[in-house]
């Protein structure tokens, strides 16, 4: 069996961010992370791979040197077996071209299941598993909490309002991990010298012979949040339903 | 039951604002103890003053009746230097908590005493800067009782003590003077260094209302790593890598996995390793480009047998977690008896050897979980009580038992408390630290600054 999945950096949450000067994208000493959903799928490959002799796994990623360091050191290190970088400028790619080179990867790789975070922590977006399942014409289970792989298919439990959703799908597959389908392991010392050493392809996005490379969102720019209202003590409960009236419109 | 002379308490409700005393049962019992679980609080009244002044008026009236004052911090301690088991006062400064603005040129900030000591680390991280004073119990803990017990950490090895970063403090003393020694000085060459008197004293020389803090800039980017090693010689093998490196350690801290099991049953952390080992090493470093290379060359020799690197600030956050919880944990999954010893660095070894002789002799098949400041030379011993032993019973042994590991201390010349204090839980072993004649000092200068014995009595000596 083959598993690709995904090793994508995201900016770390608790970082302060600051918006370039073209309004357009983040700028400043921005610590990243890997992606913790792809944590999540990395390690469900790793316990699919420890449980099934011969599986042979491969973490792709789409960005710059920085991206490749997380590849090596995300995925690598805690066990997946090589690393593929897809060069691009993160700042100029959307998910439908995302989705689009893991397509053009998996015509190269033909993986039997690719697994992806469910999204990325910072753009949030949502949106690469199941476009990638559409482009390649696959059955997806996306917010996975549970895969169990058996024979010609995959057995995943889903996270959806209200309750658990148990779906079969036939491989090849793509499946998207949830925070708790597991817990990642941590990246091993001796894992992350061995990581140096093991097979990595760099890529350009011609190498992949893709028909649109179209890009079909722009951002047209970012904005932080407003600041929260420094809170006022009220001295009764006549002025707090009065404020809550005149201030708040709330009542 | 202790009763306070009536005279004193009705000049205190003349004297003092409405909410300056409490009597309240939970107040009582709150403020008469401190992180130790081994005296019963009994104090007669906390009072809470929100200034200097106030301070020094309640002291003043204190000393004129002779009622005993507990200066009571965050009530972290670990010695119970802050209990008040005999009818005291405690003087809690926790309305005390004012700090100025960071002064940036002087990299300085003057603060309360009551101020939290993670609080004074996020007013002066907005600027940069930071207080090193750093250790789990951060979030309660005040300058105040951090200065009085001139605390330690996990940064000592980079930073050393709470000594080297107070350049200025304001004190009372018993009868109600107010001495300002060194202000924001970093030079101040007159004489003898007064201030240092009272940085560790616990309460017994005077109360102190404010301090002037040296800061530092914060580190750059730090990398979190924890090994697994075979033996405490394992550890100490690593060290004196480390020592070598060419890296700059923040923290060289290690447990046993007694230590790592109790954290992991108190707290939902995932375990850092596949499969356990002896004896872990938690080191955090400044970010550089040698690391790599330094790691590779442990493998090559053999120094370790496994680690692992924190990918992220949250995997650095959950393996310190792992260290930082200890404490904790041993305390809500069962009852421990802590010591808190230090060696020279390089009489370690030899110590322990001789120390196991003297666990199974004392101890056999006990749980012993040990911990500590490895770089420091200082171990947390802290023996846990077996399920089916009765707490008095445990404790006497406890007792016993110590004397022979501080009659080891003492001929490896360490210390009986290397950075908790004495208080008084540990006053009957301070004999084998300190000699007749300092101890003959000690007694001296506290008569000099607080003939009644007013201030915390009972605490370090009777
Ligand atoms: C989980 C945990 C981890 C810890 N780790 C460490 C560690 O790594 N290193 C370390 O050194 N300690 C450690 N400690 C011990 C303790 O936190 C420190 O000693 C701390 O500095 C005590 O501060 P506090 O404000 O809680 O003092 P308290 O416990 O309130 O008081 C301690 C002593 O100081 C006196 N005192 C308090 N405030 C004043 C004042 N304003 N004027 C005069 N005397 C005063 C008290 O009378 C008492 O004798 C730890 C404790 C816990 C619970």
């Amino acid at each position: 069996m083959k598993i690709l999945v995904s090793a994508k950096r995201v900016s770390d949450p608790n970082a302060k961010l600051a918006i370039a000067k073209d309004g357009k994208w983040i700028e400043g000493d921005v610590e990243y992370i890997l992606n913790p959903f792809c944590e999540n799928a990395i390690e469900c490959a790793l316990q699919i791979a420890e449980a099934n002799e011969g599986t042979e796994t491969v973490a792709i990623g789409i960005g710059d040197d920085e991206t490749a360091r997380f590849i090596r050191q995300g995925a690598l290190a805690r066990g997946i077996d090589r690393g593929i970088l897809v060069s691009a400028e993160e700042a100029s790619i959307d998910s439908d071209l995302i989705a689009r080179i893991y397509q053009g990867v998996v015509h190269r790789e033909k993986p039997d299941i690719v697994l992806l975070g469910k999204q990325a922590i910072d753009g949030d977006s949502n949106q690469v598993g199941q476009l990638l399942a559409e482009y390649l014409g696959w059955p997806q289970a996306t917010f996975a909490s549970k895969v169990e792989v058996s024979g010609n298919k995959a057995i995943v439990t889903r996270e959806v309002d209200g309750g658990l959703e148990t779906l079969e799908v036939s491989l090849p597959c793509v499946i998207t991990a949830d925070l708790r389908l597991n817990e990642p392991r941590f990246a091993s010392l001796a894992g992350i010298m061995k990581a140096k050493k093991k097979p990595f392809d760099e890529l350009e996005i011609d190498d992949l012979d893709l028909e649109d490379t179209d890009t079909k969102v722009q951002i047209v720019g970012l904005s932080t949040p407003s600041g929260r209202k420094a809170g006022v003590i009220v001295k009764d409960v006549t002025e707090l339903v009065q404020k809550l009236r005149s201030e708040a419109r709330a009542i | 039951m202790h009763t306070l002379p009536d005279a004193f308490l009705a000049a205190i409700a003349r004297g003092f604002p409405d909410d300056f005393a409490s009597t309240d049962a939970d107040d009582l019992r709150t403020y008469g103890r401190d992180w130790t679980r081994v005296f019963e609080a009994a104090p007669s009244l906390i009072v809470f003053p929100r200034t200097t002044d106030e301070v020094s008026r309640l002291l003043a009236l204190a000393n004129q009746h002779r009622v005993a004052v507990v200066p009571s911090g965050g009530r972290t301690g670990l010695a119970a230097g802050a209990v008040a088991c005999r009818g005291e006062v405690v003087l809690s400064l926790s309305r005390m908590r004012h700090m100025a603005p960071v002064d940036v040129s002087g990299g300085t900030v003057r603060v309360q005493a009551g101020a939290i000591t993670e609080v004074v680390h996020q007013h002066a991280g907005e600027h940069d800067m930071t207080w090193p004073v750093d250790f789990a119990s951060k979030g309660s803990s005040q300058i105040g009782g951090n200065i009085a017990t001139n605390a330690g950490g996990v940064k000592v090895i980079r930073y050393g003590l709470t000594r080297q970063w107070v350049l200025g403090l304001e004190v009372v003393l018993a009868d109600g003077r107010v001495l300002e020694l060194g202000g924001a000085l970093e030079k101040n060459n007159t004489g003898i260094d007064l201030r240092q008197l009272f940085i560790g004293s616990e309460g017994i020389l005077g109360v102190i209302t404010e301090a002037t803090l040296k800061l530092t800039r914060n580190p750059g980017k730090l990398d979190v790593l924890l090994f697994a090693v075979d033996d405490l010689a394992g550890v100490l093998r690593l060290f004196r890598e480390v020592r070598r490196a060419p890296l700059v350690p923040m923290a060289y801290e290690f447990f046993t996995d007694v230590c790592l099991r109790r954290v992991l049953q108190h707290r939902t952390l995932r375990a850092p390793f596949a499969a356990p080992s002896s004896h872990y090493v938690l080191l955090e470093v400044e970010r550089g480009d040698k690391l790599d290379d330094w790691i590779a060359s442990l493998f090559d020799r053999e120094l370790v047998r496994d680690g692992v690197l924190a990918q992220s600030p949250q995997e650095a956050a959950d393996l310190w977690s792992l260290r930082e919880g200890i404490s904790e944990s041993l305390s809500a999954t069962g009852m421990p008896h802590k010591n808190d010893i230090s060696l020279p660095v390089a009489a370690l070894e030899a110590f322990t050897s001789r120390l196991d002789a003297v666990f199974q002799a004392r101890y056999p098949g006990w749980e012993i979980a040990v911990f500590g400041h490895v770089g420091d030379g200082n171990l947390h011993i802290n023996v846990m009580k077996p399920d089916d032993m009765a707490k008095a019973a445990f404790l006497a042994h406890a007792k016993e038992a110590d004397r022979d590991m501080f009659a080891l201390v003492a001929e490896h010349h360490g210390s009986i408390s290397a950075e908790h204090g004495i208080g008084l839980l540990k006053k009957a072993a301070l004999p084998y630290t300190r000699t007749a004649d300092e101890i003959a000092i000690m007694r001296a200068m506290k008569a000099v600054l607080d003939p009644n014995g007013i201030l915390n009595p009972g605490k370090i000596f009777d």
